[in-house]
C-alpha cells in the first residue's frame, strides 16, 4: 500500500518547467528522501503535493486522495514542516497549537497536544510566547504541531537546516521516532548527504526538475557510487597496473572499483606485495553518487550562506 | 466550519490587543483629530454654526464623522496583516490544512472591524471631556456599533481585495492614500454639503461614509436618524464581503 503516488507531476512557471513530469510511490511508513541542488524542484514538489500550489499537469494521490480531485481529504490527512520555521511570535505555544488543531478539525486537541509536548519535552513552555523560543524547541513545536491531527503523511522541507550538530542529531532521532511511534509515511528534502543515508529508506534523486535516481542508498550507491582503493606506492610512478579507471599520481594509484573488499587481493596481486606502502579504502558514500549524478561539487550546492541567512532572517523575524 | 474563521479571527484579536503600539494609536490618532481639528472652529461664531453644522459644538458636528472615518483608515490594517501573513509564511501552514481562502480573508476583516471599533468607546469619553453632550440610549448605541462595524467590515474588505495578490510593504500604504482622502473629504463627515460642487456632491451621495456620518449624527445629535441609511451600510458592507470572498477563493495564494 502506497501512501504517496506521484504520476507524471508537472509544475510549469511560464515557460520554466520547476518540475517535469515526476513519478514515484512511497510506501506507508517509509521515510523518503528527496535530494537534489538547489533550484532542482523539491520544494516545488512539495507545494503541489500539500495543495498549496496546483500542478500544470499530471497528479498525485496522497494516504488514497488525489490531490486534484480531493484537496481537501488530501488537506486533512498530511503534516507539514517547513525549511523556515513558520510560528505565530505573537503567540504562546499553546495557542500556535490550538490554531492549528482548529484548522485542521482535531476535536480532542487539548488531550493530544498536551501529550505532544511532553513527548517532546517541552511541556513547560506551553505558556510561553514563541518569539522567545530557541531554534530546536521552535523546531519540535513544528513538528507537535504537524502531528496533531495524526497525519498519515507528514511532509519535511530541510527538516535540520540551521541546526547545531546535536540540535540536528536530536531531530533525526525524533523524525526516527515519529515515523516508528506514530506510524507516519515522511517525505524530506535535505542538502546533507548523511542525512539521507542514515534516515531515509528509499531517496530519490532530483535534477533540473526530473528524477533522475531512485533506489535505497544502498542501491544508489552501488548503482552511481564506486568504492575507491587507493594504494601509495613504494617506487615507480610507472606500474601497469592493468585496471581500467586506475589513475597514477604521486606515487600513489587510485583505482575505482564497485566492492572494494572483493576486489582488493586481486589489486594487491596485480601491483605486487613488494611495491605496496599502504593502503587506503574509500566506501562509496551518497556524495559520489550526487557528485556522478548532479556533476556538481556537494560543497558548491550545500552552503549558500545569503541563502541561508536571508531565510533565518525570515523565520525569526 | 465556524471553528476555523474563530480561530483565525481569535489570533487576530489578540494580535491586536496584546500591542501596545496598537493601542497608543487607538487611543491617540482620534482624540488629535477631535482636539486639533475639532477646535480649528472653535472661534467661529455660534450663529454661523447652528445654520451650516445645525449644532453649536463643531467637535459634536464631526464626532460620528470622525468615528466613521476612523472606520476607513483601519481598514489598511487588514491588508497589511495579510501581506505580514504571506511575507513570513504564516499563510502557507494555513493554506496546507482544509481551511477555505475565504476563512482567511473573513478573519482579516473581522480583524480591521475589531480595530475600529474599539477606538469607539475611547472617542465617546474623548468628546465628553471636550464637553459633547450626546443621545446615548441601549438603542443609539446599539446602532452605532453596528453601523460602524458595516463601514468598518466594507472597508477592511475593499483594502483586502486590493492586496490579495501582491506581497509588497508598500502597497497597503499606497492604497490607502488613493482611497483614504478621496473618501474623507468626498463625505459629509467633516463639512455639510452645502458648499459641495456639483460633482463632488454626487460622490458624496454614494459614499458610505457620508451615510454612517448622517446616520449617525441624526441618532446622536438631533434624535431623528434616517433608517434606511443603515440598510444601505448593511448592503455596502454584504456586497464588499462577498466580492471579497469570491475573489479570494480565486486569486489569493500563500507567497
Ligand atoms: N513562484 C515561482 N515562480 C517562478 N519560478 C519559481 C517559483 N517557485 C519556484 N520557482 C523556480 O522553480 C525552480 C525550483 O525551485 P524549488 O524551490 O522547488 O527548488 P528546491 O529544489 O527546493 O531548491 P532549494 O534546494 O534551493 O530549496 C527554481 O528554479 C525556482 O526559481
Ligand atoms: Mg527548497
Amino acid at each position: 500500500m502506497y501512501s504517496i503516488e506521484t504520476e507524471n507531476l508537472t509544475k510549469k512557471y511560464g515557460d520554466f518547467v520547476a518540475v517535469d513530469h515526476i513519478s514515484f510511490k512511497v510506501e506507508k511508513g517509509e521515510i523518503f528522501g528527496l535530494l537534489g541542488p538547489n533550484g532542482a524542484g523539491k520544494t516545488t514538489t512539495i507545494k503541489m503535493l500539500t495543495g498549496l500550489t496546483p500542478p500544470t499537469e499530471g497528479d498525485a494521490v496522497i494516504a488514497g486522495y488525489s490531490i486534484r480531485k480531493n484537496p481537501i481529504e488530501v488537506k486533512s490527512r498530511i503534516g507539514w514542516i517547513s525549511s523556515e520555521v513558520i510560528l505565530d511570535d505573537d503567540l504562546t505555544a499553546w495557542e500556535n497549537l490550538e490554531i492549528q488543531a482548529r484548522l485542521t478539525g482535531v476535536r480532542n486537541w487539548k488531550e493530544r497536544a498536551t501529550s505532544l509536548l511532553k513527548y517532546f519535552g517541552i511541556l513547560d513552555f506551553a505558556n510561553r510566547k514563541t518569539g522567545k523560543f530557541s531554534t530546536g524547541m521552535r523546531k519540535k513545536l513544528e513538528v507537535s504541531m504537524a502531528l496533531l491531527n495524526s497525519p498519515e503523511v507528514i511532509f519535511m522541507d530541510e527538516p535540520t537546516i540551521g541546526l547545531d550538530v546535536n540540535t540536528r542529531a536530536t531531530m533525526w532521532n525524533l523524525i526516527r521516532e515519529i515515523n516508528r511511534d506514530y506510524q507516519v509515511t515522511i517525505l524530506l528534502t535535505t542538502h546533507y548527504m548523511e542525512e539521507a543515508d542514515s534516515l531515509c529508506s528509499r531517496i530519490g534523486i532530483i535534477n533540473k526538475g526530473k528524477i533522475i535516481a531512485l533506489g535505497t542508498p544502498e542501491e544508489l550507491k552501488s548503482r552511481y557510487g564506486g568504492d575507491i582503493i587507493e594504494i601509495e606506492l613504494k617506487n615507480g610512478t610507472n606500474v601497469n597496473v592493468g585496471f581500467e579507471n586506475a589513475v597514477v599520481t604521486n606515487g600513489k594509484v587510485r583505482i575505482k572499483v564497485s566492492n572494494a573488499e572483493t576486489m582488493l587481493m586481486d589489486v594487491i596481486r596485480a601491483i605486487g606485495n613488494d611495491n605496496i606502502k599502504g593502503i587506503k579504502i574509500n566506501k562509496s558514500s551518497l556524495d559520489t553518487v550526487f557528485i556522478n549524478l548532479t556533476g556538481g561539487t556537494i560543497e558548491e550546492q550545500d552552503f549558500d550562506a545569503r541563502r541561508f541567512y536571508a531565510m533565518i532572517r525570515r523565520a525569526r523575524r | 466550519m465556524m471553528d476555523r474563521l474563530y480561530a483565525l479571527y481569535m489570533r487576530e484579536a489578540k494580535r491586536i490587543f496584546r500591542s501596545v503600539y496598537m493601542w497608543i494609536m487607538l487611543i491617540s490618532q482620534p482624540i488629535m483629530w477631535l482636539v486639533f481639528f475639532g477646535s480649528s472652529f472653535s472661534g467661529v461664531p455660534s450663529q454661523v454654526l447652528t445654520s451650516f453644522f445645525h449644532t453649536t459644538n463643531y467637535i459634536a458636528f464631526i464626532l460620528p464623522g470622525e468615528l466613521s472615518i476612523s472606520m476607513l483608515f483601519v481598514g489598511m490594517f487588514s491588508s497589511m496583516s495579510l501581506i505580514q501573513d504571506k511575507r513570513f509564511g504564516y499563510l502557507k501552514r494555513v493554506l496546507i490544512t482544509p481551511t477555505p481562502k475565504y476563512d482567511v480573508f473573513l478573519a482579516k476583516t473581522l480583524g480591521g472591524m475589531t480595530r475600529g471599533l474599539l477606538q469607539v468607546p475611547i472617542l465617546l469619553v474623548a468628546s465628553y471631556f471636550l464637553g459633547v453632550r450626546l443621545d446615548l440610549t441601549p438603542l443609539s448605541l446599539g446602532v452605532l456599533f453596528l453601523s460602524l462595524a458595516f463601514v468598518g467590515i466594507g472597508f477592511s474588505s475593499l483594502y483586502s481585495m486590493f492586496t490579495l495578490k501582491t506581497a509588497d510593504w508598500q502597497a497597503p500604504g499606497v492604497i490607502s492614500n488613493l482611497i483614504n482622502l478621496p473618501l474623507m473629504f468626498s463625505s459629509t463627515a467633516l463639512f455639510p454639503k452645502a458648499f459641495f460642487p456639483g460633482w463632488l456632491r454626487a460622490i458624496s451621495d454614494v459614499n458610505p461614509l457620508t451615510y454612517a456620518a448622517e446616520l449617525n449624527r441624526g441618532m446622536l445629535l438631533y434624535n431623528d436618524p434616517s433608517w434606511n441609511y443603515l440598510g444601505y451600510l448593511a448592503m455596502f458592507a454584504l456586497v464588499m464581503v462577498l466580492l471579497g470572498s469570491i475573489l479570494t477563493n480565486k486569486y489569493l495564494n500563500a507567497e
